[in-house]
C-alpha cells in the first residue's frame, strides 16, 4: 500500500471512531432526557472534550494530506468530504452536549410524560440516531444509497419539530406553571432538528465523495 | 476552426501497434496535456503532430491529422513549412553551440530572412515572450551554453517562438529542471497560451493539472479519456484514469 493510501486509511478510521463517539453522545443525551438521568447527561458533557479532540486531529490530518500528497479525483473528494463531515459531527456533538446541559444545569427540570408523548420527542430522538447510523454505514461501506433515506428522514424530523410547537403552546396554556420546562423542551426540539440538518449535510458529503454529485441546495429527489 | 483535429489515427513501429484509433481535437489557444505511463504512446502522438515520426524507418500511420483544416500528411505538404507552424520543445534543453542571439535568430536565418533589423526585433520579442529577457539582455553575444538548464530550456522555447508558430509541442519540457525553473516554465506556458496553442507531454501529473485546460490519458496505445483537466483530476469518467491520476497504478 502506498503512503498516501495508508494515510487515507488512518484518516478514515479516525472519522469512523469519531462518528461512533458522536452516535453514542446523541443516543445518551436522548436517553438522559427521556429518563431524566442526570448522571448520564453529565457523562455526555464530560465526553464532549473527546469529540473536540477528534475534530482538531482530523482537521490537521486533512490539512497535512492536502499539503503533502496533493490528492486528486476520489482521494481529493474523500479528504474534502471528511473535512466537512468532521465539522458537522462536531456540531452534532455540541447539540448533544447542549441537550445534556439542560438536565445538568437545571436539576429541577422534570418533563411531563403526556407532553413528551404528544410531541413525539422519543420518535424524533430515534430518528436522528437512525440517521447518524445510516450515514456511518454509507461512509464505511462506500455506498451512497445507504445515505439516501436521510434526506426524507430529515423532512420527518422537521415536521415533528414544527408540530411540537403547537403541542407545547397548548400545554403551556393548560399548565402555565410549567412554562419554564416547556421552553427548555422547545430548546431540545430545536437542537434535535439541527442535528437532523447536519445529518443531511453529511449525507450530501457522502454523495459528493462516492458519486461526485453535488446535492447541496438542490431538491434531493434528483440524487 | 480546430487547430488540431486528429481522426482515427493508428500508428505502427514495424509490427508494433503504438497508437490505436486516436481521435483528439485541440482548440485554438488552449493547453492540452497528454499523460499516461511510459510506453503508452503519448510522445508518439505528439511527434505525429509535426511529422517528427517521418524520420523513423519502418513506421506507418493511418487516419488523418488536420492542422487548421488541412491534412498535414497530404502529399503536397512540405514538412519544413509545417514545422514553422508547429514548433517543438524537447525534454532536454538543446541549444546550438552559438551565441544566445544566434540561437534564436537561427530559425529566421534558415528561412531566408536577411533583414537584420527585423531579426533583432523578433529575437528580442521571442526572448521576452519566453520570460528570459531580464536574465540575458546583457549577454546576448555570450554562448548559450553559459546559461543554466532552466534558462537554456526557455531559450529553446524562444527559438521555437521566433518563427511565429501557431502550435508549440512540448515533450516533457521541465522534467530535467529544478523546481524554480519548472515553475518558470509553467508560468510561461500560462502566458503563451494567449498567443499559441500548446500540447504538452508530461509525466508530472501535478504539472498537467496546473498548466492545462484539457487532459488526455493514454494507456497501451489507446486514448482512454480526454476531458477538461478539472474533470480528469476531480471526477474522471474511467476507472483506469482514476487509478492513474491517484497513483494507484503505473
Amino acid at each position: 500500500m502506498r503512503h498516501l493510501e495508508q494515510e487515507l486509511v488512518s484518516l478514515r478510521q479516525d472519522v469512523i471512531d469519531m462518528w461512533r463517539l458522536v452516535i453514542s453522545q446523541v443516543s445518551n443525551a436522548g436517553e438522559a432526557i427521556l429518563s431524566f438521568d442526570k448522571d448520564l447527561a453529565a457523562k455526555v458533557s464530560l465526553r464532549e472534550k473527546k469529540v473536540d479532540a477528534y475534530e482538531l486531529k482530523i482537521d490537521g490530518f486533512c490539512e497535512n494530506i492536502i499539503a503533502l500528497y496533493q490528492p486528486v479525483a476520489i482521494d481529493l473528494r474523500f479528504v474534502l468530504a471528511v473535512f466537512k463531515i468532521n465539522s458537522n459531527l462536531e456540531r452534532i456533538a455540541d447539540f448533544a452536549n447542549g441537550i445534556s446541559h439542560i438536565l445538568v444545569n437545571n436539576p429541577s427540570v422534570i418533563l411531563d410524560a403526556e407532553v413528551i408523548l404528544d410531541t413525539r420527542l422519543q420518535v424524533m430522538i430515534n430518528q436522528v440516531n437512525k440517521m447518524l447510523a445510516q450515514g456511518l454505514e454509507a461512509f464505511e461501506n462506500e455506498k451512497s444509497n445507504f445515505a439516501a433515506a436521510i434526506f426524507s428522514e430529515d423532512s420527518q424530523v422537521d415536521e415533528i419539530n414544527e408540530k411540537s410547537v403547537q403541542v407545547i403552546a397548548d400545554y403551556i396554556q393548560k399548565n402555565p406553571d410549567r412554562a419554564y420546562e416547556c421552553l427548555e423542551l422547545i430548546g431540545i426540539f430545536r437542537k434535535l432538528e439541527r442535528i437532523g440538518d447536519h445529518c443531511a449535510n453529511i449525507a450530501e458529503e457522502i454523495f459528493f465523495y462516492i458519486d461526485a454529485k453535488v446535492l447541496k441546495h438542490s431538491p434531493k429527489d434528483k440524487k | 476552426m480546430l487547430t488540431i483535429d486528429a481522426k482515427n489515427v493508428d500508428f505502427y513501429y514495424s509490427e508494433f501497434h503504438a497508437l490505436k484509433n486516436i481521435s483528439l481535437e485541440v482548440e485554438k489557444n488552449k493547453v492540452v496535456a497528454l499523460i499516461g505511463p511510459s510506453g503508452c504512446g503519448k510522445s508518439t502522438f505528439l511527434r505525429l503532430l509535426n511529422r517528427m515520426n517521418d524520420l523513423i524507418p519502418g513506421t506507418r500511420m493511418t487516419g488523418s491529422v488536420l492542422f487548421e483544416g488541412e491534412d498535414i500528411y497530404a502529399p503536397n505538404v512540405h514538412v519544413d513549412e509545417l514545422r514553422k507552424k508547429v514548433g517543438m520543445v524537447f525534454q532536454k534543453p538543446n541549444p546550438f553551440p552559438k551565441t544566445i542571439f544566434e540561437n534564436v535568430a537561427y530559425g529566421l536565418r534558415v528561412n531566408g530572412i536577411k533583414d537584420e533589423t527585423f531579426i533583432e526585433q523578433r529575437v528580442v520579442e521571442s526572448i521576452k515572450s519566453a520570460a528570459l529577457w531580464d536574465e540575458v539582455k546583457d549577454k546576448m553575444k555570450k554562448s548559450a551554453f553559459a546559461l543554466s538548464g532552466g534558462q537554456q530550456q526557455r531559450l529553446c522555447i524562444a527559438r521555437a517562438l521566433a518563427i511565429s508558430p501557431k502550435v508549440v509541442l512540448m515533450d516533457e519540457p521541465a522534467s530535467a529542471l529544478d523546481p524554480i525553473s519548472t515553475a518558470k516554465i509553467e508560468e510561461l506556458i500560462y502566458e503563451l497560451k494567449k498567443d499559441y496553442t500548446i500540447i504538452i507531454v508530461t509525466h508530472n501529473m501535478q504539472q498537467a493539472s496546473r498548466v492545462s485546460d484539457k487532459t488526455a490519458y493514454f494507456y497501451l496505445g489507446e486514448m482512454i479519456e480526454f476531458d477538461e483537466t478539472t474533470k480528469i483530476f476531480t471526477n474522471p469518467k474511467e476507472h483506469s484514469t482514476q487509478n492513474y491520476v491517484t497513483g494507484r497504478f503505473g
